[in-house]
C-alpha cells in the first residue's frame, strides 16, 4: 500500500484533542500511533455516556455535545469518531440506523443498545477506580 | 464472546466491504452538512461555513482511510494484496514460476515422503506411557541377523530374577494365511501384563492381565480398534465373539474370546506390521506353548540404567548360553544387548531400511537446500529487473520493512503452492517406496504393512519445511530490496550492480556447487556400493539363469533320483539357447540354506572354536553352469553316483582348514556323520545365501536330484524366459503334471536379496541427478546473465583486439573460477557426506576419495556444459552493436 502523506495543518494549537496524528515523511515513512489503547477507552465512554443521555443521535450531535460539556476541550474529528462508533457497533454497544434529521436531512442515527449500557456501566467503575488509585498516588493519602 | 464477534466482523469486513465506501462517505459528508448548516445558523456564508465545517471536523479521504482500516483486518488486508501482487508477479515470469514450482515441488515432496517413512520407523515414540523407559534385548549368533527371540522359561526367569526393569513382558507373532486370499490378520500372542506394563488402557471391555496366563485361565483376545472398526463394523456386541486363528507351526487352530477393545491409537509395539488382535498366552496349547519364541521388552525401573540393565542381563543370560553351547560352541561368542526400544520394536524392516531411510533424509534435506539457494538467486537475478519497480515505490513513501514484506509473501506463496503440490507428490511417491521396500524376499517377517501416515506430524513438518523454504530463498531478494537505492535505480544506471549483489549471486552459485558435490558424492558410493554387490563380488555370472523348482517326490530313493537325472538333464539342454543345465538343493541367494559343523583332516582346533561349513548338494555340471571356475581337481562325474562320498569345497573353506596343503585327497567329516568324505576338487569362492556377506566355507556334496524337491538352473544364450515355457513342459514330462514350484532367474533372485541397495542406488542416483541439474541452471543462468551484462565490455575488449578465443576462455575462466571455489566448500562436505553414509549402511565403505573425485569430474564436465553457451554467445557479440546499445 502505498502510503503517500503530508504534513498535517492546524491553524490552532490544540487544547485537548483526541487526534491521532500519523507523521508521515519522504522515504523513511514511519507511523506513530498514540498509545490508543488508553483513548480509545475513554473516547468509548464519552460516546456511550453521550448516547445514553440524549438518546439515538447522529454522529455530528454527539461530537458537538461532547465538545459542548467539555467546554470546548474536547474536539472529535470525523477521524476519530467515525471509527468509534463503528467499533462499538461491531462489539453490539450501539446500532446504527438511516434517518431523517428534523431538518430533513439524511443522516445515520446510533442508539445505545442494552449491551452497551452494560458496556458504560462497567467502563464507569473502571474509570472511577482507576482515578481513585490515580488520586491516592498522587495526593499520597492512605 | 463480544470481542471474538467483533474480530469475526473484521474479518468478514475484509472480504466484504461492508458497510461500503459508498454508505461510509456518505454518512461523512451528512457530518460535514450538519457542521455546515449550524455554521451558517451562525451566521457565516455557505463557503465560509462549508471550509470551517472541513477545518474543524477534518478531511474526508483520511477518515475514510481511518474507517477502511476499523472495518477490516489492515494487517490481513494487506497480507491479502501482498498476496494477490506476488501472484500477478508470479504469472508474469511463467518460465522461471514454472521452474520454481517444479523444483520446490519435487524437493518438498521428497522431503515429505521420504520423513512420513522415516519418522513412524524412526522417530516416533510409541503411543504408550513413558516410551523413553522402554527397552529390548537382542542376541546375534555369528553370521545370522540380531534376533530378540526367547523361550517362556527364560521369560519367567529374568522376569522373576531382574532388578532392573520394573515390567518385563513379551509377544510372539503367530504366521496366519489368509483364507480369502487378502492381507493376512496380525495376531501376537503376548503375556498378561503386555498392556498393563505398557499403560494402553482398553475403549471397551478390559485388556489381559496377568490372571489370563494363570494355569486354566481361558484364551481371551484383544483386538485393536481399527480391526473392532472394520472387522466387527464398530459393533459392541464383538466382546464374546470367538477369534479362530491357523498357525502353520501349531498343529491345531487356535480359538480366543474378546474381552476388549484397546483404546483408540493403539497398534501394537512392532512398527510396520499388522497387529489387528493380541491373544493371551493361554490360547497356545500346552504342548506347544514351552516352544513358543517370544520377543521380550522391558520397561526400566526408575534410576535403573540401559548399562546396567544391560549387565544384569548378560548374567541372566548366561544360564541360556551355557545350555545352547553344549551343542554348539559358537554360542560361548553370543552376549545378550539391551537396547532403547522407545519407537518400537526393532524388526527386520528397522534393520534393512533404517539406515537409507535416515541416509535418504540427510540427502532430501540436500536437496531442499540446493533448491532454495537456486531459487533464491533466480529470484535475485530477476529482482535485478524489478528494481526501478522498488525504486519508484520507495520513492512514493513505501517503507522498507512494507517491501520486504511483500518480497517474503511473494516467496511464501511459491513455497506454499510447491508444499501443497509436494504434499500431494509426497503421498503418491510414499506409497509407492512402501510397495518397493516390501517387494524383496530378504526375509520381513510376517504381514509387514507400513502404514504411511499423512498426520499432524507429517503435515507439521512439510509446513515447516515449506515456510523455512520460503525464508531461505525469500531471503536472497528480500535483502536485496531493503538495501536497493532509489536514486541510481531511478536514473537506470544498467550494469552498475552494486559490488555486493554481485558477491552475494556469486555466493549463491559457489554454494550450490558446493552441495550438489557432495550429493553427486554420496550418490555415487550408493551406486558403486550397489554395483559392487550386484555384479563384481559374485563370484559366478548372474545373467542368464532360469531357474526352477521342482518337486521330485515321485522319486523315493537315490536310485530313482539319478534315472530321473538322467532323464531330464539331456532333454532340458536340448533346448536349443540352453547351454548348461545342473540341479542343487538350493541356489545361490536363494531364502534356503544349510550348514553343518565340519572336521577337517590335520587341522585341530579346539572343541568350542569349531564352526560350521555350508552345504549344497549339487549334480555335476553345477559350476559350469554358474561359470564358477574349478581351481583344482575336478567337477563330479556320472560316475561319482557309485562312490557318492566325494565332495567339492571351495577356496574358503581351503584357507581356513588346509592353509598351505592341497586339499585333494584329504578327508573332511560332517556332523551327525561318521564316515569321511574325500576331497576331489576345489571351487572358487561364490556367495551363498546372502549377498552382503563373504562366501562362507562350502561344502559341496554330489547328489544329482535332491529328495522331495530340487533346484534346477539353466544356463542360456537367450533370455532365459524365452526357454520357460520348454523347460516345464518337460520337467512335467518327466516328473509329473503340476512338478514346477517356481520359476525365475537368477538375476530376479540376486535382486530381490538387495532391494535396500537398489532402492538406496536409484534414488540416490536421482536426487544427485537432480541436484547436479539444479547447480548446472544456476551455474548457466550466472553465466548467461554476466554475459548480458559484460556486453558492452565485451564489445570494447573485441574493439580493441581480443579474438574469440580470448573472449571465450574469459568468460569459462570465470566459469572455473566458481566452480574451484565451490569444490573448497564442497570437497569436505563430500567427505564428511560419506564418512556419514557409511556410519548409517552397513557394510558400505566411505570408499576414501573415490567418490569425491568421481564428484569433481562431473561437476567440471557440468561447468563445461553450462558455460558453453553464454560462451558462444559472447564471441558472437558484434563490437559495434554492443557500443551503440545501452
Amino acid at each position: 500500500m502505498l502510503e503517500a502523506g503530508s504534513r498535517q495543518r492546524r491553524h490552532r494549537p490544540p487544547v485537548f484533542d483526541i487526534q491521532i496524528e500519523p507523521v508521515y515523511s519522504i522515504g523513511v515513512p514511519n507511523e506513530e500511533r498514540a498509545k490508543a489503547d488508553v483513548l480509545q477507552g475513554t473516547l468509548d465512554i464519552m460516546i456511550l455516556q453521550t448516547l445514553a443521555t440524549l438518546g439515538p443521535s447522529h454522529g455530528y450531535a454527539i461530537a458537538a455535545r461532547i465538545e459542548q460539556v467539555s467546554g470546548g476541550r474536547v474536539r472529535l474529528n470525523m477521524g476519530t469518531l467515525y471509527p468509534g462508533l463503528m467499533r462499538l457497533e461491531q462489539r453490539d454497544a450501539v446500532r446504527g440506523t438511516w434517518g431523517v434529521t428534523d431538518n430533513s436531512r439524511r443522516a445515520r442515527f446510533y442508539a445505545i443498545t442494552a449491551a452497551g449500557k452494560k458496556l458504560l456501566a462497567a467502563e464507569k467503575r473502571e474509570w472511577d477506580r482507576m482515578v481513585g488509585i490515580m488520586q491516592a498516588i498522587l495526593t499520597e493519602q492512605g | 464472546m463480544r470481542t471474538v464477534r467483533a474480530w469475526l466482523r473484521r474479518l468478514i469486513g475484509t472480504f466484504r466491504e461492508d458497510p461500503r465506501d459508498a454508505e461510509m462517505q456518505a454518512e461523512l459528508r451528512s457530518h460535514l452538512d450538519l457542521a455546515a448548516a449550524e455554521l451558517e445558523g451562525r451566521g457565516l456564508s455557505k463557503a465560509d461555513a462549508a471550509r470551517d465545517a472541513r477545518l474543524h471536523a477534518g478531511a474526508v479521504p483520511q477518515a475514510m482511510e481511518r474507517m477502511r482500516d476499523q472495518r477490516g483486518l489492515p494487517w490481513l488486508a494487506d497480507l491479502l494484496q501482498d498476496a494477490r501482487f506476488g501472484a500477478r508477479m508470479l504469472r508474469r515470469a511463467p518460465l522461471v514460476t514454472a521452474v520454481a514450482l517444479v523444483t520446490l515441488t519435487l524437493a518438498i515432496g521428497a522431503n515429505s515422503a521420504i520423513f512420513s517413512l522415516a519418522d513412524p520407523l524412526l522417530f516416533r515414540d510409541l503411543p504408550v506411557r513413558d516410551p523413553a523407559s522402554l527397552v529390548q534385548f537382542t542376541f546375534q549368533y555369528p553370521r545370522d541377523p540380531p534376533q530378540n527371540d526367547f523361550s517362556l522359561a527364560s521369560y519367567e526367569r529374568y522376569r522373576d530374577g531382574n532388578h532392573a526393569f520394573s515390567d518385563l513382558f513379551g509377544l510372539a507373532p503367530l504366521r496366519t494365511e489368509s483364507r480369502t486370499g487378502g492381507d493376512p490378520i496380525g495376531v501376537q500372542i503376548v503375556t498378561g501384563n503386555f498392556f498393563q506394563a505398557l499403560g494402553v488402557r482398553p475403549a471397551f471391555g478390559r485388556v489381559l492381565t496377568s490372571a489370563d496366563d494363570a494355569p486354566g485361565a481361558g484364551p481371551v483376545a484383544v483386538v485393536s480398534w481399527q480391526y473392532w472398526k472394520t472387522r466387527f463394523n464398530a459393533d459392541g456386541r464383538v466382546l464374546g465373539a470367538s477369534i479362530d486363528v491357523e498357525d502353520a507351526r501349531v498343529p491345531v487352530p487356535m480359538h480366543a474370546t474378546v474381552v476388549g477393545v484397546a483404546e483408540r491409537g493403539f497398534s501394537g509395539v512392532v512398527v510396520g506390521y499388522r497387529q489387528d488382535v493380541w491373544m493371551s498366552l493361554s490360547a497356545v496349547p500346552d504342548a506347544m506353548r514351552s516352544r513358543a519364541g517370544l520377543s521380550l521388552i522391558a520397561r526400566l525401573g526408575p534410576g535403573a540404567s540401559i548399562e546396567q540393565a544391560r549387565a544384569e542381563m548378560r548374567v541372566l543370560h548366561q544360564v541360556d548360553i551355557e545350555e545352547l553351547a553344549k551343542r554348539d560352541p559358537q554360542w560361548n561368542r553370543v552376549a545378550i544387548d539391551v537396547t532403547p526400544a522407545r519407537t518400537g520394536l526393532s524388526t527386520p524392516l528397522h534393520q534393512q531400511f533404517g539406515g537409507p531411510l535416515f541416509l535418504l533424509m540427510m540427502l532430501v534435506g540436500g536437496v531442499l537446500l540446493l533448491a532454495c539457494v537456486n531459487i533464491g538467486s533466480l529470484l535475485l537475478a530477476r529482482g535485478a529487473a524489478r528494481q526501478h519497480e522498488m525504486a519508484v515505490r520507495v520513492s512514493l513513501g513505501a517503507g522498507r520493512f512494507r517491501i520486504v514484506r511483500q518480497v517474503l509473501t511473494e516467496s511464501l506463496l511459491l513455497a506454499s503452492i510447491g508444499g501443497m503440490l509436494g504434499i500431494i507428490a509426497a503421498r503418491f511417491g510414499a506409497t509407492m517406496l512402501m510397495r518397493i521396500m516390501t517387494s524383496g524376499t530378504r526375509a520381513l517377517g510376517p504381514a509387514p504393512s507400513l502404514v504411511i501416515p499423512l498426520d499432524a506430524r507429517v503435515l507439521t513438518f512439510t509446513i515447516g519445511v515449506t515456510v523455512l523454504a520460503a525464508f531461505l530463498f525469500g531471503l536472497a531478494p528480500a535483502i536485496a530490496a531493503f538495501v536497493s537505492a532509489p536514486a541510481p535505480a531511478l536514473r537506470q544506471i544498467t550494469g552498475a550492480q552494486p559490488r555486493s549483489r554481485r558477491v552475494f549471486g556469486n555466493g549463491l552459485v559457489v554454494a550450490q556447487v558446493a552441495i550438489s558435490m557432495a550429493l553427486l558424492s554420496v550418490s555415487q558410493l550408493s551406486i558403486a556400493h550397489l554395483r559392487h554387490l550386484r555384479d563384481r563380488s559374485l563370484g559366478f555370472d548372474r545373467d542368464r539363469v532360469l531357474l526352477m523348482s521342482v518337486n521330485t517326490s515321485r522319486a523315493q530313493n537315490r536310485g530313482q533320483l539319478t534315472a530321473l537325472y538322467r532323464d531330464l538333464a539331456p532333454r532340458l539342454q536340448a533346448i536349443p539357447g540352453v547351454r548348461a543345465v545342473a540341479a542343487s538343493g538350493t541356489t545361490p541367494i536363494a531364502p534356503g540354506a544349510a550348514s553343518r559343523f565340519l572336521r577337517a583332516e590335520g587341522f585341530d582346533e579346539p572343541e568350542q572354536d569349531r564352526r560350521r561349513a555350508s552345504l549344497n548338494t549339487v549334480s555335476p555340471n553345477y559350476f559350469a553352469t554358474y561359470e564358477t571356475p574349478l581351481l583344482a581337481g575336478r567337477d563330479f562325474r556320472d560316475a561319482d553316483v557309485e562312490q557318492p562320498r566325494r565332495v567339492i569345497v571351495n577356496q574358503a573353506l581351503t584357507r581356513q582348514y588346509f592353509a598351505g596343503r592341497n586339499p585333494l585327497g584329504l578327508h573332511v567329516w560332517l556332523e551327525n556323520d561318521r564316515d569321511p568324505y574325500e576331497i576331489v576338487g576345489v571351487a572358487a569362492d561364490a556367495k551363498y545365501h546372502d549377498v552382503r556377506l563373504a562366501p562362507p566355507p562350502t561344502v559341496y556334496l554330489f547328489a544329482p536330484m535332491s529328495r522331495g524337491s530340487t533346484d534346477l538352473s539353466l544356463r542360456t544364450d537367450v533370455n532365459p524366459t524365452a526357454v520357460a515355457a520348454d523347460a516345464r513342459r518337460i520337467v512335467n514330462e518327466v516328473l509329473g503334471a503340476d512338478s514346477v514350484r517356481r520359476v525365475t532367474t537368477l538375476a530376479e533372485q540376486v535382486d530381490a536379496d538387495i532391494v535396500p541397495e537398489r532402492l538406496m542406488a536409484v534414488l540416490a542416483g536421482f536426487f544427485g541427478t537432480v541436484g547436479a541439474l539444479l547447480a548446472a541452471i544456476g551455474l548457466y543462468g550466472l553465466l548467461a546473465y554476466t554475459v548480458a551484462r559484460r556486453t558492452k565490455e565485451i564489445g570494447i575488449r573485441m574493439a580493441l583486439g581480443a579474438t574469440r578465443g580470448d573472449v571465450t576462455r574469459m568468460i569459462l575462466r570465470g566459469a572455473l573460477t566458481l566452480v574451484l571455489a565451490g569444490f573448497a566448500i564442497g570437497a569436505p562436505a563430500a567427505f564428511w557426506g560419506t564418512r556419514l553414509a557409511a556410519t548409517a549402511i552397513e557394510n558400505l565403505s566411505s570408499g576414501g576419495v573415490a567418490p569425491v573425485a568421481a564428484a569433481t569430474v562431473a561437476m567440471l564436465v557440468i561447468a563445461a556444459l553450462a558455460g558453453w553457451m553464454p560462451a558462444r554467445r559472447a564471441t558472437r557479440v558484434d563490437p559495434i552493436t554492443a557500443l551503440r546499445a545501452e
